[in-house]
């Protein structure tokens, strides 16, 4: 059997690429500040009229922590990962860069981004025609984009840990 | 969650075996891909384009199918029949 030949090497820990870590972190990101975004805006929807729900401030400092925590994130991600390995005594090389896998998959999970991108276009496009207030126009491309992420990153782990 | 299933089988773990006991980080060093990748194709789990297909091939010096296999629903006597 094939499957039980093992060579030296073969057992030693396998850790993320930079690329996978990297998804991990955008989707944590997304997750949070996608929750907190809404977990602000919805009550205050609720228990007012729409025109005169403030929803700018809280968009603009999500949007703001979402990039600043993605970059932050992946940072501090490929570090630990460098440093795991180098703690472990594993040479890092050829475990952290990205290949043509990770270019595959990277692609999988932007054509789903683009769908639920182009989807939202279609949406607002709607809105507008029947003169929606702003805040319907805002936050549905902000939801599309958050639904796209998931998608995004999503597809992405699937390939990454099922294979495609 | 399990192994998506790939029509495309492989003998590179065997073929790491016959050759010299490559480990999978010397191959990955060779194919200038990460380790995480020649795992995934050994396991079934990631085809690699043709072109990095030729490249494991000629690591080990074989013609590509000894190397790679592929079953669309039987095997090629199958198909040849």
């Amino acid at each position: 059997m094939t499957h039980e030949l093992r060579q030296p090497g073969d057992d030693d820990p396998v850790v993320m690429t930079a690329e996978e870590r990297s998804v991990w972190v955008y989707l944590a990101v997304v997750v949070i500040t996608s929750t907190a975004y809404f977990a602000v805006v919805i009550p205050r929807a609720v228990s007012q009229p729409i025109e005169d729900v403030s929803w700018i401030t809280p968009m603009l400092w999500v949007l703001g922590f979402s990039i600043a925590g993605t970059i932050v994130g992946s940072v501090v991600g490929s570090v630990s990962g460098a440093v795991g390995l180098a703690i472990r005594g594993i040479n890092p090389e050829g475990q952290l860069e990205g290949d043509q896998r990770d270019k595959d998959i990277r692609r999988m999970g932007d054509q789903r981004a683009a769908l639920a991108a182009s989807s939202a276009m279609f949406v607002v496009l709607v809105l507008a025609m029947i003169g929606a207030d702003l805040f319907w126009i805002g936050n549905t491309v902000f939801l599309a984009g958050t639904v796209g992420a998931l998608l995004e990153t999503i597809t992405k782990i699937r390939a990454y840990r099922r294979g495609f | 969650m399990p192994p998506k299933p790939t029509k495309v089988t492989n003998r590179i773990r065997a073929l790491r075996f016959e050759s010299d006991e490559m480990t999978q980080a010397d191959l990955a060093a060779r194919l200038k891909v990460t380790r995480q990748t020649v795992i995934a194709i050994e396991q079934g789990k990631y085809s690699p384009s043709l072109e990095m297909a030729f490249e494991i091939a000629r690591v080990f010096k074989r013609p590509l199918d000894d190397v790679f296999q592929y079953s669309a629903g039987g095997t090629d006597d199958q198909l040849s029949a």
